[in-house]
């Protein structure tokens, strides 16, 4: 037995560590969701957070804790000097704008001597384990339940709600939403640190639009109303193509056809605010009868 | 009941039936792009050694051994590269692998069959460096920097070249590090570089480029691009009036059927190197190319070409090493094995492995004549 559990957890466990990276993101963008705002930039904000934790870790030999704060760090600054701007725009034109954002951190990297350009980064050490990202992903938990309670957590409801009614009670909500957006951004910085460190190689083809696009269907799969959505929505996305890999060529078209399902019968993703409440009173239900 | 039993009886029948007629295979794990932007390059690969290995089992297998391909779809993310890998490593036990398609998955997962010690041979793999991840990485895809130094000789000497245009796609690792290369080799050979132009993926027309090119008369243009932005390139630059008396120069984009296909007469006269060309006359490729088309309905690329080649040259060493059902020395016996191969004919001409695990294999020169590949110069 124990040497079928080894089997599978060596076979895996770049599965598994994907699944919490990718919970990262998912996470990074419900933040800025959760203020109503649609920013695709967070693709690009991974790339800088992993190319900064890489390059610190290859040639300065920082140590993996430094490298990855510094991941973080850089992206959020970024997110602050174009969030500014950026932040007045709202709806589909914000989106455009990160998209557009986003495309330039590619072509940037693309151009630069240090990143390797369209080489790549080759040879990123193995730093990443199970308990970095466990612990990681623990501290962003406890931040977002601690977040939703909090005076930061409401006024970001508030603007989602309604910005202007929100405006008139006197929040700043450009202010708050530039400071969602750059946490957001110090997210997917990590997530992009950690996984530089686990996969040995980065290239600026993997924080174009395609990858923008999947973070973004991570949390609306899952659902953008609790933290719990995106988690869930990132975790089955990255899971099912490999359980379902004996389709072989069709496994990503029933990627496809889950996400219309979804979106057709559970319009407010897989789990939403009243999942609890329903499966609570599902059961008592049960109980009664 | 009794139906049951019976049925229970058959299952366990051809349970014991299937053990044994699998206990004497080699179980090889094929990595490849099979959906996705990258499958045009991954499927040929397939094909190659699908029918590499339908061949060899017809003639009776390897010492009596079937080979048996668990195939599957990276999808050219490095990510799934990775997942792939080490399902077949840890999970299906296989002996060796091929793959990745792209070098930049490459440089993801072969460290992994690297670590746990299994052979990884790349058939599509050109960048500088995959073969110094570890002692376990192979590959007999020739790298950019042992072909085209040859390509660009060869022309000038044929050409009289004085000064050329360099043209590159620098958003691609392919035809980047094409480039780095034509750049070395083109200063190797005193040539003067009147311009050097970029363009991106996907981009469509190329007239700012072309036009400033023209203004500055050079002898040929060395352009390394992806066969679509390559056939492109050629049309324009011919309807834009550069005289079909400057030669195109091109990496390994340039080498594909489809350069002639798309670009039609705009392709006279271009210039490429690469190994293997589909209509060398060799028999063993005649051969191949017939049962390719015969089996896929398709000509086969370069890249099928080398797939095929690869399974063969892995079945040289596979020939010479007595399996143990040991998997891990096994893996152990057939690396050292597979790096002593030596002068094996394929259809891509005499092929050995030197001291890195790099390909040595002679590039021929090719030009395109009539629509067809010919041999420029050997």
């Amino acid at each position: 037995m124990p040497e079928l559990i080894t089997s599978f957890w060596q076979t895996y466990n770049t599965l598994f560590y994907t699944v919490f990276v990718h919970g990262m993101l998912a996470l990074s963008i419900y933040i800025t969701l959760s203020c109503g705002q649609l920013s695709l930039g967070n693709a690009a904000f991974m790339g800088i957070g992993a190319y900064t934790a890489a390059l610190l870790t290859m040639k300065a030999g920082a140590p993996f804790g430094i490298s990855l704060i510094a991941g973080g760090f850089l992206p959020a600054v970024v997110a602050l000097i174009i969030g500014i701007p950026t932040l007045r725009l709202s709806g589909v034109y914000l989106a455009m704008a990160t998209l557009g954002f986003g495309e330039v951190v590619r072509v940037v990297i693309l151009n630069m001597e240090i990143t390797g350009g369209s080489l790549g980064l080759n040879g990123v050490p193995l730093k990443t384990e199970l308990w970095h990202l466990i612990l990681v992903m623990g501290i962003l938990i406890y931040f977002f339940i601690k977040l939703r309670n909090s005076r930061f957590g409401r006024i970001l409801e508030a603007i989602n709600e309604d910005e202007v009614a929100a405006s008139v009670m006197g929040i700043r909500a450009t202010y708050y939403k530039v400071w969602a957006f750059a946490i957001g951004a110090f997210i997917a910085g990590v997530a992009g640190g950690l996984n530089a460190h686990f996969t040995f190689f980065i290239s600026p083809r993997e924080y174009g639009f395609e990858p923008a696009v999947d973070i973004l269907t991570f949390a609306v799969l899952g659902g953008t109303r609790t933290l719990w959505g995106p988690l869930a929505g990132s975790t089955i996305l990255t899971i099912l193509p490999e359980l379902f890999r004996f389709l072989g060529p069709y496994r990503l078209a029933l990627n496809g056809i889950i996400l219309v399902l979804v979106v057709l019968y559970l319009p407010n993703g897989i789990v939403n605010r009243d999942t609890f409440t329903n499966l609570k009173r599902f059961f008592k239900k049960e109980e009664n009868a | 009941m009794k139906l049951f039993l019976k049925s229970l009886v058959l299952i366990f029948g051809l349970i014991i039936v299937a053990t044994f007629s699998f206990a004497a295979e080699i179980k090889i794990g094929v990595a490849e792009a099979l959906t996705g932007p990258i499958a045009k390059y991954g499927v040929p690969i397939r094909n190659g050694f699908t029918l590499a290995a339908e061949e060899i089992n017809a003639a009776g297998g390897i010492n009596g051994n079937k080979i048996n391909l668990i195939i599957e779809d990276e999808q050219g993310k490095k990510e799934e590269a990775i997942n792939v890998f080490k399902k077949f490593i840890f999970q299906d036990k296989v002996l060796a692998i091929f793959g990745p398609t792209l070098s930049n998955s490459a440089f993801a997962a072969d460290p992994v069959a690297n670590a746990s010690k299994t052979v990884v041979f790349g058939t599509s793999n050109t960048a500088e460096g995959i073969t110094a991840i570890g002692t376990y990485v192979f590959r007999n895809s020739i790298a950019e920097a042992d072909i085209l130094p040859a390509v660009v000789k060869t022309s000038k000497n044929k050409l009289g070249l004085k000064k050329v245009a360099i043209m590159y796609g620098n958003d691609d690792s392919f035809t980047k590090s094409g480039y780095d290369v034509f750049k070395k080799a083109v200063d190797a050979e005193g040539l003067q570089i009147v311009a050097t132009e970029t363009f991106a993926k996907g981009d469509i027309d190329y007239s700012a480029q072309l036009t400033k090119i023209k203004s500055l008369k050079p002898d040929a243009i060395v352009c390394s691009a992806l066969v679509e932005e390559a056939a492109n390139i050629v049309l324009q630059a011919r309807k834009l009036g550069i005289p079909e008396s400057v030669n195109f120069i091109g990496g390994n984009g340039f080498n594909s059927p489809k350069l002639a296909e798309i670009a039609g007469k705009a392709a006279e006269g271009v210039i490429s190197g690469s190994p293997w060309f589909l209509a060398d006359p060799n028999a063993k490729n005649q051969a191949f190319v017939k049962a390719y088309k015969a089996k896929f309905s398709s000509d086969p690329d370069q890249f099928a070409a080398q797939a095929y080649d690869a399974l063969y040259i892995m079945s040289e060493a596979l020939k010479k090493i007595k399996l143990t059902g040991s998997i891990d020395s096994d893996r152990d016996v057939l690396r050292d094995e597979l790096a002593k191969v030596k002068n094996y004919n394929g259809v891509g001409g005499k092929f050995s492995f030197d001291a890195n695990r790099d390909a040595e294999q002679k590039g021929r020169v090719l030009i395109i004549k009539n629509g067809k590949f010919t041999v420029y110069s050997e």
